[in-house]
């Protein structure tokens, strides 16, 4: 039956990422390791994003505040823009667009690296020549992913209040102290320690998805590209489950 | 694989950058939350926290001095409330501020308010318990409006009845409609006019009549103000008293008098008692009269015989010729 193989492939795939998943535990945290390497790809997925990270959450900061000033007009409550923007940057907005952006980048190009590296049989190559292509290809990027989306996440915060800083004097005039102080007095760390937890998860989705389908790419050029796609379709719909997850785990525990 | 040339320098700006960005911001939130301050602890007891939680925050004066730490309760109509206050604000607050319940905004967050008694009590101490006061809910608000609307609704009954008596009285209606009225009024009002403006002229008039006699124009005036007539008129007052002590003494010589002429007559000395009391005299006084009455009734007759009589006659012409010139 068609659906039932579907299902079994969907499966098969899930139980491959989660051993996949544990290979990367296993491995990552024994010794040797590769900290050029690793310095490395942080360099690479984290600092080469941070332009588009911060094009996005500026544009996104400006827009939202633009967007929502009407509607908080229409309540009387305008002088709220800030600690509402604030809000919904830090909780929401800022941790998962990153992330998407994140996903689009990094993941498609760790799938691309890692599928025509595959393809090229340079994986089998380094095996043969020694050096453990897990730990030196997966394992960095991973983690280099995992500890470089929080970062890229405060710093696309950042930048997206400042837009929304500039999306408030369009309109109105606020002094940047007054906004500042308005943000800060409407956060809490119920706030901000549930999204700075969650872009850490992001981040390893994002990265271990991309060097799964890396990995695992299919023979031929079609595999390569098929792999980034999906690094990416896969990456994105995991970061809002792990989104839905998180909202739900906050709520358990009463941070929200 | 081509090995991309990497930054470390770009590298540690960036994870620091990010770094610095995490620290700062959480100090911003955790200031809120006097995580980082000096703290000392105040407690307030309520009978109804109105939805107080923990991390509410506590202003002293409108300044945002600390917030809500703990609270508890110790029976049934009693809430503990323990605020931690920033130390620095230990110098203003004293033991008889009053801890008041308010709400941020129209309908914001629940806020504690310490207010300055001003009675120069001494300053409050880590664990003092200060007073409170029992602010109105908004419960109680809508009760009293509920009453005020009843009443209102009770109003504005009667103002329709009224309105509709108003509306159905044909003398009212009338009166609005009569278009003489207005003249009447009009001509009413000018000849009040014109009776204010003379007031105001007599008023005037007598402004500077009192003017005047202020001045001591005229004999009120200088009755007033000179003190040569008052010297005088005290004279004269002295005077008429003199008099009227002289009439006294007049008086008692003539009741002295009359009392004598009353004794006199009484004991029958003199002719006043003679006259009054004596009734033969009487007899004797009426026959004397008679006696003159014919003696003057001859005497007449007699001088008509006279007047009759030729040696006299001319001269009673003569007269009665002066009479009729005249």
């Amino acid at each position: 039956m068609a659906l039932s193989h579907t299902w079994q492939q969907f499966l098969d795939e899930t139980g491959d990422i989660s051993r996949f998943t544990r290979r990367f535990f296993l491995q990552g945290f024994k010794p040797r390791y590769e900290i050029a390497e690793l310095l490395r790809q942080c360099y690479i997925i984290g600092y080469k994003s941070l332009p588009l990270v911060g094009l996005t959450g500026f544009i996104m900061g400006l827009v939202l505040t633009m967007q929502l000033r009407p509607s908080l007009i229409s309540y009387g409550a305008e002088s709220e823009l800030p600690a509402m923007v604030g809000i919904a940057i830090v909780r929401e907005i800022g941790p998962v667009i990153t992330a998407l952006i994140f996903a689009g980048k990094i993941g498609s190009s760790i799938g691309a690296e890692l599928g025509s590296m595959k393809v090229t049989e340079q994986i089998d190559a380094m095996e043969v020549s020694g050096t453990n292509p897990f730990k030196y290809l997966v394992v960095t990027r991973v983690l280099a992913a995992t500890l470089m989306l929080p970062v890229l996440v405060i710093l696309g915060d950042a930048i997206s209040l400042y837009g929304s800083y500039l999306g408030v004097n369009i309109r109105g005039i606020t002094s940047f102290s007054l906004f500042f102080q308005q943000v800060f007095d409407a956060l809490s760390f119920s706030d901000f320690f549930p999204a700075l937890i969650k872009s850490y998860f992001f981040g390893f989705a994002v990265g271990i998805i991309g060097c799964y389908k890396g990995f695992n790419s299919s023979k031929g050029t079609e595999g390569v590209g098929r792999s980034a796609n999906s690094a990416v379709v896969v990456s994105s719909v995991l970061i809002f489950i792990i989104d839905l997850l998180a909202v739900q785990i906050t709520d358990i525990l009463g941070f929200n | 694989m081509t090995k991309r040339p990497i930054n470390n320098l770009k590298l540690g700006i960036f994870v620091l950058v990010g770094l610095l960005l995490l620290i700062f911001s959480l100090y911003m939130i955790g200031r809120d939350n006097n995580l980082f301050g000096k703290n000392y602890k105040l407690t307030a007891r309520f009978e109804n926290v109105q939805g107080l939680t923990v991390g509410n925050n506590v202003r002293y004066a409108g300044i945002q001095v600390g917030t809500v730490k703990k609270i508890r309760i110790l029976n049934d109509t009693l809430i503990e409330v323990a605020m931690l206050i920033d130390v620095k604000m230990k110098q203003y607050i004293h033991k008889n501020d009053i801890v008041s319940m308010s709400t941020d905004g129209l309908m914001g967050n629940r806020i504690l308010n310490i207010t300055a008694s001003k009675d120069g009590s001494l300053l409050a101490e880590d664990g003092d318990l200060l007073a409170t006061k029992k602010n109105i809910s908004t419960d109680e608000m809508l009760e009293t409006l509920d009453k005020t609307n009843r009443n209102i609704a009770v109003i504005s009954e009667e103002l329709k009845t009224t309105v509709l008596r108003i509306n159905s009285s044909a003398a009212i209606w009338k009166l609005l409609n009569e278009t003489e009225l207005p003249d009447n009024l009009r001509a009413s009002v000018l000849s009040i006019r014109h009776a204010t403006g003379r007031a105001d002229e007599m008023v005037k008039d007598l402004h500077s009549i009192i003017a005047d006699v202020k001045n001591g124009k005229g004999s009120l005036g200088a009755i007033l103000t000179d003190t040569a007539i008052a010297r005088n008129l005290e004279e004269a007052l002295l005077k008429i008293q003199q008099v009227g002590d002289h009439a006294t003494a007049l008086v008692d010589e003539l009741s002295k008098l009359t009392a004598g002429i009353k004794e006199d007559i009484n004991s029958g000395n003199g002719t006043a008692h003679a006259l009054l009391k004596d009734s033969a005299l009487v007899i004797k006084l009426n026959n004397s009269l008679s006696n003159i009455e014919k003696g003057t009734d001859g005497f007449n007759q007699n001088m008509e015989a006279l007047k009759h009589n030729f040696l006299l006659r001319g001269y009673f012409r003569k007269l009665e010729k002066q009479k009729r010139k005249q």
